[in-house]
């Protein structure tokens, strides 16, 4: 792997926050940390993060608050939720907003590096088949379209994404 | 610990929250206070009639003794008026002779003893007061001069032709009255008399009807005795009673050597002599017989039943009472185990949160002792993780002990204690994360001028439990604030707990305090919680009021006496 997976991990216990950021990057993991949902939401704007650990039960936002803005905000981002307040309620509403995964404290090195893994392979993927899709759409117009119309629909698209 | 928990469980149905001394008391004060319901009104009752039905008794015996003495009297005027018209009769008779001779006055004493056999002599006096003639059993008295004697003068100057003596000794030195008769014959005063035995006079009242329940006595207005029954005193002795003279007929209370007695009287109009009539010893005994003894048995009969029934009362009482006590004491240790229920969900939220670091901390240690990531800790970041572990440990510890202080069930346990580290003991210990995470903030506003009070510390902390997690309930997820407030009011403590949640509606306030009563999803509450705070604030001598707007929070205010009871 050339590029090391940016990871954003948000938790109001410090001492966890930092554990559990260090291990995962002697694992090779870029990781950002943040002790509130606040700040997570302002660290996903300018990290482009591929990834986001988060805690439930957090003073201010809670986690179901940022799962959803980040949600909202940052199409490809895959959330994998670690709680220690687990149960069935929020783990459920967690998976409708969209979290990839649901782990409860105190948890298990391989499982969650196995979420991330599969976090990051269908992160991945969605990108890929997106890219494809893309690819062809804008194939598709090279072919119907002259080429000064195509290079000013391919900025439009290029503008989308952005 | 498992030994202790499971000697616990057994215990709980003979659980009882007081000793049993209290009950003991309980039943003692019940009993006082049932006797004193049931016999009071009854032995003033009893006491009442009694007092009637003597005075009603009294007052007949006063009217019976009253009536014999009046008939008493009336047949002895009718006597002594009998008497001297014997005398009048015998001299007023134109055959009697002036003066006579004593065997002339020996006819006159046969005719007269033939009306009366209580006739013991006649004497004839002139002018002078000589006796010039006597017939009788005292020859002797014949050619006397009773010109001195009171009895000779009286007549001499009072305005009535005739008189009767006191009973009197005399010349011959034996009991005896005398009645005389005067008459102005030519120019001389002359005077019949004739002395009579009162003896005659006795046995001839003894005879009258009624006379045999009394005891009959004649005592002259200096109060000696002029005849007397032998049983109450001797002829001629100061009476023990004295009758008023006004009015002439009467009865009246005295008291002789500590006896109350009622007689009796009538003075007679011939004589200066009052008839006394008092009842026989007899009577005097009735107050412990007859009717009054027939109340006594059936009021005693009747308090010794009250008293079976209400000692079996006040024991079916005081176990009823246990049995509710009992009941109450189960309820409250199963909303115990219940509260601790809902708290266990909470409190394994806070262990994991340790546990997490724990796991987190030694992970990271492993981590650098595996060749395969290539690094190695220096031995002052080994310590600190390791310290980390070890206050994460302790984190557990403190959270598991508070828990284990909420489900031990204690006996009642009254220390003094300072109300405030009280709600500290809950609001600080096992809550404050919890409200943290929950955007809760709890507010403190506690008067530090609360003396010590009396309570038990471990059920008071359980009921501030139970009203905060109502009130965190009440928030329903959202922000807010749960402010607890100590202070005095009129020397109780007040303890205040305000929330800023939903509120209760008015149709459930009334149900508050019934238990299994909740509003809470089911599987969110019991429906225990208030019921067994509103009895152990109870049992504590408090009480707990609520206020609420719906919309806007409630206030529960608990107040405690200093020392409950």
């Amino acid at each position: 792997m050339a590029d090391k997976i940016k990871l954003l991990i948000c938790d109001d216990e410090v001492k966890f926050l930092e554990s559990i950021a260090e291990r995962l990057e002697l694992r090779g993991f870029d990781v950002t940390k943040a002790t509130s949902g606040k700040d997570a939401v302002e660290a996903a704007r300018t990290g482009g993060f591929d990834l986001a650990i988060l805690d439930l039960k957090m003073p201010g936002m809670n986690g179901i608050e940022v799962l959803e803005i980040l949600k909202k905000e940052h199409k490809y981002l895959e959330v994998i939720i670690l709680t220690g307040h687990g149960s069935i309620d929020s783990a459920v509403e967690s998976t409708k907003l969209g979290a990839f995964s649901y782990l409860s404290k105190p948890y298990d090195l391989d499982d969650l590096l196995k979420s991330l893994k599969d976090a990051y392979e269908t992160r991945m993927k969605k990108k890929f088949e997106d890219d494809t899709e893309r690819m062809d759409e804008i194939l598709k117009m090279a072919q119907s379209m002259s080429p000064l119309g195509f290079l000013r629909e391919v900025k439009k698209l290029d503008d989308e994404e952005k | 610990m498992v030994a202790k928990s499971g000697k616990n469980t057994d215990s709980l149905a003979e659980s009882l929250p007081f000793n049993r001394d209290h009950y003991k008391d309980l039943k003692r004060k019940q009993i006082i206070r049932l006797l004193l319901f049931y016999l009071g009104p009854l032995i003033v009752l009893i006491i009442f009639f009694s007092i009637q039905y003597n005075a009603l008794v009294s007052e007949s015996r006063r009217l019976h003794l009253t009536a014999i003495a009046e008939n008493q009297s009336n047949t002895l005027n009718l006597f002594l008026s009998e008497r001297i018209v014997n005398l009048d009769n015998l001299i007023d008779d134109p055959r009697f002779q002036h003066p006579p001779t004593s065997s002339n006055l020996q006819i006159y004493l046969e005719r007269l003893k033939m009306n009366s056999q209580s006739f013991i002599d006649i004497g004839y006096f002139d002018s002078s007061g000589i006796q010039t003639a006597y017939a009788g059993p005292y020859p002797s008295l014949e050619k006397v001069d009773y010109s001195s004697e009171d009895w000779f003068q009286r007549l001499r100057e009072g305005e009535k032709r005739f008189i009767i003596t006191d009973i009197y000794l005399g010349f011959r030195q034996i009991p005896h009255f005398t009645i005389a008769v005067s008459r102005n014959i030519g120019s001389e005063e002359i005077v019949l008399r004739a002395s009579l035995d009162p003896g005659n006079i006795y046995e001839y009242m003894r005879s009258l009807e009624g006379a045999n329940e009394v005891f009959i006595s004649i005592v002259n207005e200096d109060g000696y005795y002029q005849l007397v029954t032998p049983h109450i005193g001797t002829p001629l002795e100061t009476s023990s009673i004295v009758p008023p003279q006004n009015p002439r007929l009467g009865a009246e209370n005295v008291k002789i050597e500590g006896s109350r007695i009622t007689y009796a009287y009538s003075w007679l109009r011939l004589a200066d002599w009052a008839l006394i009539v008092q009842p026989s010893d007899d009577e005097k005994q009735e107050f412990f017989s007859g009717f009054n003894l027939r109340i006594y048995i059936i009021a005693a009969s009747m308090i010794i039943l009250i008293i079976l029934v209400i000692a079996f009362r006040a024991n079916k009482l005081v176990e009823m009472q246990m049995e509710t006590d009992r009941t109450r004491a189960q309820l409250e240790h199963a909303s115990k185990l219940a509260s601790v229920g809902e708290l266990a969900a909470g409190i394994a939220h806070e262990i994991n949160n340790p546990l997490a670091i724990i796991n987190e901390e030694a992970g990271l240690i492993k981590d650098y002792m595996d060749p395969e990531f290539g690094e190695s800790m220096d031995p002052e970041r080994l310590k600190e993780h390791l310290n980390s572990i070890q206050s994460s440990v302790f984190r557990c510890r403190d959270i598991t002990h508070k828990l284990l202080r909420f489900v031990r069930k204690s006996d009642v346990e009254l220390k003094t204690h300072n109300i405030n580290e009280i709600i500290d003991g809950v609001v600080d210990g096992l809550l404050v994360r919890e409200m943290r995470v929950s955007n809760i903030e709890i507010e403190k506003k506690y008067s530090s001028d609360i003396p010590p009070v009396m309570t038990d510390s471990n059920q008071l902390q359980q009921v501030i439990l139970n009203i905060i997690n109502n009130g965190v309930d009440a928030l329903e997820g959202q922000a807010g604030q749960i402010s607890i407030s100590t202070g005095m009011n009129n020397n109780k403590v007040r303890i205040s707990i305000n929330d800023t949640g939903k509120g209760i509606k008015p149709e459930d306030m009334e149900k508050l305090f019934i238990p299994f009563y909740t509003t809470k999803e089911v599987g969110k509450g019991t429906g225990l919680g208030l019921s067994v705070s509103y009895g152990i604030i109870k049992s504590l001598g408090g009480e707990i009021k609520v206020d609420s707007t719906v919309g806007k929070g409630s206030e529960f205010t608990i107040i405690l006496p200093l020392k409950p009871g």
